[in-house]
């Protein structure tokens, strides 16, 4: 690798000044691997964020002008000179600034009334069969997993930040990758060759532990790559809400995490789907600081992340969906928060994003069960994800769904 | 049926790994001379309340009272002592499980803390967590229906799931739906009225914060008649827990999770072999079933260690108690790193299992921790043993069914220098994942 090109993947990753002398050569080394087969310019990438917790649809796209909103949640509820208003009837939380911003300059689609048929009220349930994309999961595996196994095998092709696999993520056969906030530290020396024999396949053994020789082959695959781009100082946590919510999973750090995926993403790194997620969103009391405060983050996190990108031109690459496993009750508990509920508002955003509201709003008059319908399924929404954004056969990987979002992507 | 020694081997490996934390140094051999049988009779135990046959001297954690003024020196030092308390507290909590000679008592108190999976996280003090802690050690392997109602009365439990805001007036769904999906039921064998008409019979609650200490408050309380599960009438919890607990689908739902930590979490609860002995709700019962079980003996259904397992079954065939070593603070450290952090579990549905663990994140943390463990291990025995005896005395050490050839390759090459032959056999595929 030459000196210019070696500099500005330093520059890109931020690694000249920070990186000590004794790190410059295991940067060399990696900067070669990632240099040598970076992502193409122009190569879709799809982010995923997923809100764990059940986010709380009507307070995130408000329907500021209906009645029945203010009557059915007295103390939550969002005065309409607060609401960032969209049209005449929707506007978004007033913690979404950055959101609307990306509304005005329409990279952002709001899908309206999302689930699927006869809504599962469980966290864990109903988040299995979004990630899944199954309404039974009989197949044990994720959307996105089944994905990754229609390509070349790849360490690198999917991450989740953290250090759990998500289920989204995890394939029949092969699986998505993680990587914790902080990096991996690369095995070196011997400890790397002694690895390297204890991650041999042998015969015989079971699946599981075959995976756990894969997992230390790809140890010594991926923080070849990309660890020292992740030896840096990590940006502090905002602050985050934890007494309410907080308790039905996800990490708690998106903007940490986004940080590492922009830094990445920049550095050309050959990943197409990245995985973030934020927690805390099962706010059954004191509901509207705590809500306001989480979606507010990730308006923000989205926001800065898609603004990190543009100096390498890869914020065109980039598509964001971002969903939670449901919305909440319409009627406020008295505990001034609300229980599980069914459908909630799905964000796609990007350059290469149809802005504007699709599927139906759900209507407050016609409640089931004092909950609101669903009228988009959730799986139109990744059927024209894998076929607009991935390029992939959408049927296959979707059980034969039918179903698309029409005009969702602008077309290229 | 005609168990062979390999057999014989694979139920012994699985009886210390999953039924307890592993070995201690000399065990597995013992029980491979003694047999399944023999030792399975000495390892199936039940202590009397309050027997915990460590020498770990029992926690005192004092109640924080209220928190001072915010800004002032005493609120600093309030809040350095709830985070000396949590420290302590889990590292008292690893030291049980690596020393204890009750090792299916611990292990079924560990697997009651993911099972009614409660944070610290939400609760911030110590003390409502230690007494939950005891609550699972007390009832570990005794009656499911008396463990949930003492769960009921758990302030930890009853805080982190917003019990204290369910009042008449007010009902909050929280506890009442996860005491029947994640609790006593399971998913899908109760309806959305269920969990309603139960959410008004747990009502009135009200929780001490920093001690958990329950109280019920009739002013709070919704007496009127609900259907609940098809009955009809104006229940008090406990009446309540005793309909839940008492169904067949509870019973089911308990074997259902015991068979998922303990058997497979990959493969299903074969459902044509419903168990009987759980019919008094004998917790002691059903695990000695799946233990006598032929499932002991197929190889279909490895199991993954989480991390806890993982560690506690390092510190324990090296004799490492954590609170004693020299910085105690990688246990919690290295914990949170591998994501499973005693008295922190991510949410209510508590840790993953199985391949979840197996990341190339969790490689490299348990290849860090045991670069750190190994320091405080005790080799003495095995660093004076011939080079050529070294394979074998670790598989036994770590109750390892066998070493793979790629495994033992690897070990053979390492012979001469204990710490990395060490290294490589707690990193192994095979200790790892249990055959």
């Amino acid at each position: 690798m030459d000196t210019l090109s070696r500099r500005r993947f330093l520059a890109l990753s931020g690694g000249v000044g920070a990186a000590a002398a004794t790190h410059v050569l295991s940067v060399n080394e990696i900067a070669d691997a990632a240099i040598s087969r970076p992502l193409t310019p122009g190569t879709p990438i799809l982010l995923v964020v997923t809100l764990y917790g059940g986010n709380d649809g009507l307070s995130t796209v408000i329907p500021y002008t209906d009645s029945l909103y203010y009557s059915l949640r007295p103390d939550i509820s969002y005065a309409p000179e607060k609401v960032l208003q969209l049209d005449t009837t929707l506007g978004l939380n007033p913690a979404m600034t950055g959101i609307k911003s990306l509304w005005d300059k329409k990279k952002v689609a709001i899908i309206r009334g999302v689930g699927y048929p006869d809504s599962d009220r469980s966290h864990f349930s109903s988040m299995a069969i979004w990630q899944s994309a199954e309404r039974t999961q009989t197949t044990k595996s994720g959307w996105l997993g089944r994905w990754v196994e229609t390509q070349p095998e790849d360490p690198l092709l999917a991450i989740n930040l953290g250090s759990v696999l998500p289920p989204l993520l995890v394939g029949k056969k092969r699986s998505g990758s993680v990587l914790p906030l902080g990096g991996l530290v690369t095995p070196s020396g011997s400890l790397a060759r002694d690895c390297s024999r204890l991650s041999l396949p042998s015969q015989g053994e079971n699946f599981l532990a075959s995976r756990a020789a894969t997992s230390l082959r790809n140890l010594l695959n991926i923080s070849d790559t990309i660890s020292p781009i992740l030896k840096l100082p990590v940006p502090a946590a905002p602050d985050l809400p934890t007494i309410n919510g907080g308790n039905a999973g996800g990490d708690n750090n998106l903007s940490q995490q986004l940080d590492v995926v922009a830094k990445l993403v920049t550095a050309g790194a050959p990943t197409r789907v990245w995985a973030v997620s934020l927690g805390g969103f099962d706010t059954h009391a004191n509901e509207a600081n705590a809500q306001s405060d989480l979606i507010g983050i990730v308006s923000s996190s989205v926001t800065r992340f898609l603004a990190q990108l543009e100096p390498s031109g890869r914020s065109k690459d980039v598509t964001v969906l971002v969903y939670s496993e449901f919305g909440r009750r319409v009627a406020a508990n008295a505990s001034a928060g609300t229980d599980h509920g069914t459908s909630g508002p799905v964000f796609v955003i990007g350059d290469s994003v149809q802005g504007g509201f699709y599927g139906e709003q759900p209507s407050l008059k016609n409640l089931f069960k004092g909950d609101l319908a669903v009228t988009t399924d959730f799986r139109d929404i990744y059927a024209s994800l894998l076929e607009g954004v991935l390029k992939a056969p959408a049927a296959q990987i979707l059980n034969g769904w039918k179903g698309r979002i029409t005009s969702l992507l602008r077309t290229q | 049926m005609a168990i062979s020694a390999d057999q014989e081997r694979l139920a012994l490996s699985r009886l210390y790994s999953r039924f307890g934390f592993g070995p201690k140094p000399g065990e597995f051999e013992t029980a491979l001379k003694n047999g399944f049988q023999t030792t399975k009779k000495s390892f199936l135990i039940k202590p009397s309340t309050g027997d915990i046959a460590s020498d770990i001297a029992p926690l005192v954690i004092d109640d924080m009272g209220p928190r001072p003024a915010a800004g002032t020196f005493a609120g600093v030092e309030y809040s350095v002592k709830i985070r000396e308390q949590i420290r302590d507290m889990t590292l008292w909590w690893l030291d049980q499980m690596v020393t204890t000679d009750y090792s299916l008592n611990e292990k079924m108190t560990w697997f009651w803390h993911g099972h009614w999976a409660t944070s610290i996280e939400k609760l911030n003090f110590a003390l409502p967590m230690y007494k939950q802690n005891n609550t699972f050690r007390e009832n570990a392997l005794g009656n499911f229906s008396t463990l949930s109602k003492a769960m009921y009365n758990d302030g930890a439990l009853q805080y982190w799931l917003d019990g204290q805001e369910n009042t008449a007036k007010a009902p909050n769904e929280n506890l009442s739906r996860e005491f029947m999906e994640l609790f006593t039921l399971g998913v899908g064998r109760y309806t959305e009225e269920d969990v309603k008409a139960l959410a008004r019979v747990f009502t009135g609650i009200l929780v001490g914060r920093t001690s958990g200490d329950v109280s019920f408050s009739a002013r709070r309380h919704d007496s009127s008649p609900v259907n609940l599960l098809g009955t009809t009438k104006s229940f008090t919890a406990q009446e309540a827990i005793d309909l839940l607990t008492a169904r067949e689908d509870s019973f089911r739902f308990v074997y259902e999770r015991l068979w998922y930590r303990f058997i497979s979490s990959t493969e299903d609860f074969p459902a044509a072999k419903s168990r009987t002995a759980f019919f008094g709700r004998d917790v002691f019962l059903a695990v000695s079933d799946f233990v006598d079980s032929e499932y002991m003996y197929d190889p279909r259904y490895a199991m993954v260690k989480s991390p806890v397992e993982w560690v506690v079954g390092v510190c324990r065939s090296f004799g490492i108690t954590p609170s004693k070593v020299k910085n105690p603070q990688v246990f919690s450290a290295g914990l949170t790193k591998l994501a499973q952090l005693p008295f922190a579990p991510p949410n209510v549905g508590g840790w993953p299992a199985g391949e979840a663990w197996l990341t190339s994140a969790s490689a490299q943390f348990r290849l860090s921790l045991a670069q750190t463990l190994i320091k405080s291990a005790d080799l003495k025995e095995f660093k004076s043993m011939k080079p050529a005896a070294r394979s074998l005395y670790l598989q036994n050490l770590l109750g390892v069914y066998k070493w793979s050839k790629r495994t033992s390759d690897a070990l053979t090459i390492a012979r001469l220098d204990p710490e990395r032959m060490v290294l490589l056999a707690i990193n192994s595929p095979e200790y790892v994942v249990g055959a």
